[in-house]
């Protein structure tokens, strides 16, 4: 405290950068063409897609449950920090917050592109079906959205406060939001750390259970799909939120230091990693079960499922993309001492993983969805079309816009020197 | 008519030519031996239970004390009494397998009277040829919807929108529907399907013109947009039909007669008696969704 000099020097300063400003124009460019799309989807309706009544969900359902990993991942990630006192990571603690946020707002809004009558949303809380899975995760990410705002606000609070004085748009804004809750001593810092404790904690069974198992349920509770229908499905779900949250966190951490030319803590980057790699041998080591237990049961669909997966001519999505270079590659990046050293290749790592669970997102929802119901009926053929990529280009760069601008007016980079103190 | 009528008859004038041919009501009621203003009161009140004002339960609580002083005992009563839960039918299926030729009737029946899209069939033959040549076998499996007893879409719809009805029939309330298509995801029978707003007036002038009453509901001519577009539809066992006292299409057109229709709370109609057959099974039964169609193998 009484130190703003220190804390300011952390700061992006937003128009003063021009890698920033080539992002945001890349990225409002992206968003006007994607929403172009977005409208053209809104009236045409899902004709857009090349959706069928046998394979009724694809690419926007598996970026729906892509994103609310992300945010699932990003939270728990945040409760090792607030809940669990792991303080090596707290520079990173507030943006996992914010990150789960906006994944949180991106995932709703695919949600709203694959409804057939979006305008209709409601009805799933006005008439709230208590055995459906789907209605109950609906209520689990308004009350998750609410306890992620509020956290993330108690632990920007002094932040805030700080920022309230300075006469910039961060200060604004700050001033806007602190009310008249603008004291910082001993007795609010224990109020806040207790609040963010509790918050987490009652967060983390919301998370876990509710937001990101509860996603999978919606999956693990359809008889009809053998592929879907196991017990670890839902588990699978949350390490696998596990394991993309820590990536994407690691990965934005990196970059944003990298763009804006400031100082890599290498030690966070190498401990975060090696968490990564960790969850990502969970997750293998419980698919692995997954597809054994299914292969041997020998029951037909489910072979045929996994048939789909691996042995069609879209496997590359399955070999490829999400064991090779999402699981395969990354791992021995983490683990060989030679690139281990190495931030770029650690960046690298993070990367790939994010995208390799793109792949697994993908594997989750289309293959059981492929293989009829009925081995008489037809098989699905599904590959996203054109105007279904470009309406993902357009929302997922809506929340990178919405995050970038986030950053500008919320203090969520900022860190007090209590932080630096817990890093040295 | 008036001179600036325009020529063409409103439909307040068509009312007035009525009333030149129409008996007027009061003096036929003065003919007659029971009271006129009763008479007249009832085909007021009858009409606004037409058209939906007036509850019938109602229409017999104002009127039964009045018709029991003018009637006697000639008076039957309303049916308030019997209007207990679980009376009504419980519709089932009966298809007989080896009666069934695969010849699509039933398919192309139920696509013209429910006037499905391209894309939506509520009702397919599932044609598959069994063992090796020559000891071979076709299996023609006609495929309505199940109308399951425990229906795994009305389980996970979200909404509510899907739901079982009490004469057994498993209905989607299209205004309802948020078309999020969990239904079909967890339907084992793939009974179900989008309506992606596709038309056959390409091929078929005037197919939008005219849509089914699918649940006694019109809702006049299919345009861009309007519901049931952008919702889930399904085989209602032509419950619109069923209003009206029919079979449904596929049941009436089948030209083998392998298909039955009936109550099954009645243990003497034709479908109890099929169900207790030997040869009746239903599909995927180890999934617990109890279909109310029945197959005879």
């Amino acid at each position: 405290m009484g130190n703003l000099a220190m804390n300011a020097k952390h700061e992006i300063k937003p128009g003063t950068s021009s890698t920033l400003k080539l992002w945001i124009f890349a990225l409002l460019a992206a968003f006007m063409v994607g929403g172009y799309f977005i409208i053209e989807r809104l009236f045409t309706g899902l004709s857009a897609t090349n959706l069928s009544s046998i394979t009724p969900w694809g690419a926007w359902i598996a970026f729906y449950i892509f994103f609310v990993g992300l945010s699932a991942g990003s939270f728990l990630l945040s409760t090792l920090i607030y809940v669990f006192g792991m303080e090596e990571y707290e520079r990173i603690g507030k943006a996992a917050l914010f990150t789960a946020i906006v994944c949180m707002i991106v995932a709703l809004t695919f949600v709203l592109m694959d409804l057939g009558r979006p305008e209709r949303l409601l009805n799933a809380i006005i008439y709230w079906n208590v055995t459906s899975p789907l209605a109950w995760e609906v209520h689990f990410y308004l009350v998750y959205i609410v306890l992620l705002t509020a956290e993330l606000y108690i632990a920007m609070r002094e932040d805030l406060v700080r920022a309230a004085k300075k006469n910039s748009m961060k200060g604004i804004v700050a001033r806007l939001i602190t009310f008249k809750n603008s004291t910082i001593n001993a007795a609010t810092k224990k109020r806040d750390h207790t609040l963010m404790k509790v918050l987490g904690t009652l967060g983390i069974p919301i998370a876990i259970l509710g937001v990101h198992g509860g996603t999978g349920t919606i999956f693990a509770l359809v008889k009809a799909r053998p592929g879907w229908n196991t017990a670890l499905f839902p588990i699978i779900f949350v390490i696998s939120a596990m394991v993309s949250g820590t990536a994407l966190l690691l990965a934005m951490y990196i970059i944003k230091k990298k763009a804006a030319k400031q100082p890599i803590d290498k030690e966070m980057v190498q401990s975060l990693s090696k968490m990564m790699a960790g969850f990502l041998i969970i997750d293998l080591g419980l698919q692995f079960y997954e597809y054994l237990v299914g292969w041997y049961g020998l029951e037909t669909e489910h072979l045929d499922t996994l048939a789909t997966m691996m042995a069609s001519d879209v496997s590359w999505s399955f070999w490829g993309v999400q064991m090779f270079f999402g699981a395969f590659i990354p791992l021995i990046i983490v683990f060989w001492k030679k690139t281990n050293q190495n931030i770029n290749a650690l960046l690298a790592a993070a990367v790939l993983i994010v995208i390799g669970i793109i792949g697994v997102r993908f594997n989750i929802v289309v293959p059981p969805l492929v293989v009829p119901v009925f081995h008489e009926l037809p098989w699905g053929q599904y590959f996203p079309s054109v105007k279904e990529w470009m309406v993902s280009i357009g929302v997922v760069a809506m929340g990178l816009l919405i995050y970038t601008f986030g950053e500008m007016i919320l203090p969520i980079e900022d860190i007090s020197d209590e932080v630096n103190e817990h890093a040295k | 008519m008036a001179l600036f009528s325009n020529n063409e008859n409103k439909p307040k004038d068509y009312e007035k030519m009525l009333d030149h041919i129409l008996p007027d009501p009061k003096t036929e009621l003065d003919d007659s031996p029971y009271s006129t203003g009763l008479g007249m009161n009832m085909a007021r009140d009858a009409r606004k239970v037409i058209n939906g004002k007036m509850k019938i339960d109602e229409f017999h609580k104002v009127y039964s004390s009045s018709l029991t002083k003018e009637f006697g005992n000639s008076y039957a009563g309303g049916e308030t009494e019997n209007k207990k839960k679980g009376d009504g039918p419980k519709w089932v299926m009966v298809i007989d397998l080896r009666k069934c030729v695969g010849c699509d009737t039933c398919t192309v029946s139920c696509k013209a009277e429910n006037r499905t899209p391209p894309g939506i069939s509520y009702n397919v033959v599932m044609e598959s040829l069994e063992g090796d040549f020559p000891n071979i076998k076709a299996v023609n499996l006609p495929r309505p919807c199940m109308q399951c007893d425990k229906p795994a879409c009305a389980q996970v719809c979200p909404t509510r929108a899907t739901y079982k009805m009490e004469n057994g029939i498993v209905a989607v309330d299209h205004d309802r529907c948020i078309g999020c298509r969990y239904c079909i995801v967890a339907c084992p029978y793939g009974a179900r399907s989008y309506d992606f707003g596709d038309s056959y007036e390409q091929e078929m002038i005037g197919y939008n013109d005219v849509t089914s009453p699918e649940y006694g509901k019109e809702r006049g001519p299919r345009e861009k947009g309007k519901t049931p577009i952008g919702t889930v539809r399904k085989c209602s066992f032509c419950f619109h039909r069923l209003q009206r006292g029919e079979e449904p299409a596929c049941v009436e057109t089948c030209i083998g007669d392998a298909r039955f229709f009936g109550d099954i709370n009645d243990p003497n109609s034709t479908v109890s008696k099929l169900a207790s057959s030997p040869r009746a099974f239903r599909l995927k039964e180890e999934l617990g969704t109890q279909p109310s169609v029945i197959y005879l193998r």
